[in-house]
């Protein structure tokens, strides 16, 4: 691996083309992230971003679901007549 | 590292089916709360877990595929049947409001002067905006194709540019559409007929913005290196919506727009 590190500096020195700019395939670095045998399910298996993401969608998911009992409460008492 | 004896997925436990059914919930409750209460809060709060849920779930489909190799040919095969019988769904979504149409313009009541289009609605030149709008989904018929043949003969650059004009021809459709909304002469509550023109074609509408976007990621996932010229099963689903979307188009063009002015 130590050589394809050695080459990196010299690609991103390499004068590219007008046209657009030339992306390098990341999918074998991918499949390695999300193949090891760590036990990790899918969604968390990418990183701390994902750790991140998944704990404020679950937050939203609990706090949403107290807030709509919240509503069904209030929907169920008598409107008060102003 | 094989763990399994067979060709199939069985996924890893996942929290998206629950957000996903939360925030399905959250967003009615949500409706009920505007309607009666008048805040939106809970409403939007449903509709940002849904697209969380949305971009979590997808992506994981997306690692599940490309990156551990779970999408073997019986998966993919599942995959298939599943996105036919979901647009067969959307098939007899529509089939209900052209239903509908044809309820209320096969036989116009007295009320509507006995008459289609009804008494007092100026009906929008079916040769001008209209047909621009079925020239430009027929176009990304033909673009949508030539990125498909890209993909499987490994033109990369061609796969992209032709993805990209297909959405931008998806865009210049929903632009033009807009437009055309804005200066109609008849709205909504026009009677039976705003009823039946604006739910056909706004839903039709919304599923050209779905299009696009399904579309979108896949000219990022093209770009990203993540389809082979075998394997590219996402792009087919979107191409498979895309094309439903334009034949919903031409139905829509000959019933409502044409034989409907």
């Amino acid at each position: 691996k130590q050589h394809l590190f050695n080459k990196l500096p010299v690609l991103a020195s390499r004068a590219f083309s007008s046209s657009a700019r030339q992306l390098k395939n990341k999918v074998p670095e991918a499949q390695k992230l999300f193949q090891e045998d760590n036990g990790l399910p899918v969604h968390i298996k990418g990183g701390t971003g994902d750790m991140m993401l998944y704990r404020a969608t679950m937050t939203l998911t609990i706090a949403g679901t107290c807030y709509s009992l919240y509503w069904l409460l209030m929907a169920s008492m008598p409107q008060k007549k102003a | 590292m094989a763990h399994q004896a067979h060709a199939y997925h069985m996924v890893d436990p996942s929290p998206w089916p629950l957000t996903g059914a939360i925030a399905a919930l959250l967003m009615t409750s949500g409706l009920a709360v505007w309607f009666h209460f008048h805040s939106t809060t809970l409403m939007i709060l449903g509709t940002i877990l849904l697209l969380l849920t949305m971009f979590q779930w997808w992506r994981d489909v997306v690692r599940e595929g490309t990156f551990q190799g779970h999408h073997t040919p019986p998966v993919q095969k599942g995959l298939r049947y599943g996105m036919i019988l979901f647009i067969t769904s959307e098939v007899f979504f529509f089939l209900g409001f052209f239903w509908a149409f044809y309820h209320s313009s096969l036989a116009p009541t007295p009320e509507l002067g006995g008459c289609w289009p009804p008494t007092g609605i100026t009906t929008l030149d079916p040769f001008e905006v209209p047909l621009l709008n079925t020239a430009v989904l027929l176009a990304s018929g033909v673009t949508v194709t030539w990125a498909h043949h890209s993909i499987m003969e490994g033109e990369r650059k061609q796969a992209i540019q032709s993805l990209a004009l297909t959405i931008a021809l998806g865009f210049y459709f929903t632009f033009l559409q807009a437009m055309e909304y804005y200066e109609a002469p008849f709205t909504i509550a026009d009677g039976v007929y705003g009823s039946t023109f604006f739910v056909a074609t706004g839903f039709h509408g919304l599923h050209v913005i779905i299009g696009s976007m399904f579309l979108a990621v896949c000219l990022l996932r093209q770009i990203h290196f993540h389809f082979t010229s075998e394997h590219h099963f996402g792009f087919e689903a979107a191409a498979w919506y895309w094309h439903f979307v334009d034949v919903v188009w031409l139905f829509l063009y000959i019933s409502i727009y044409w034989w409907g002015s």
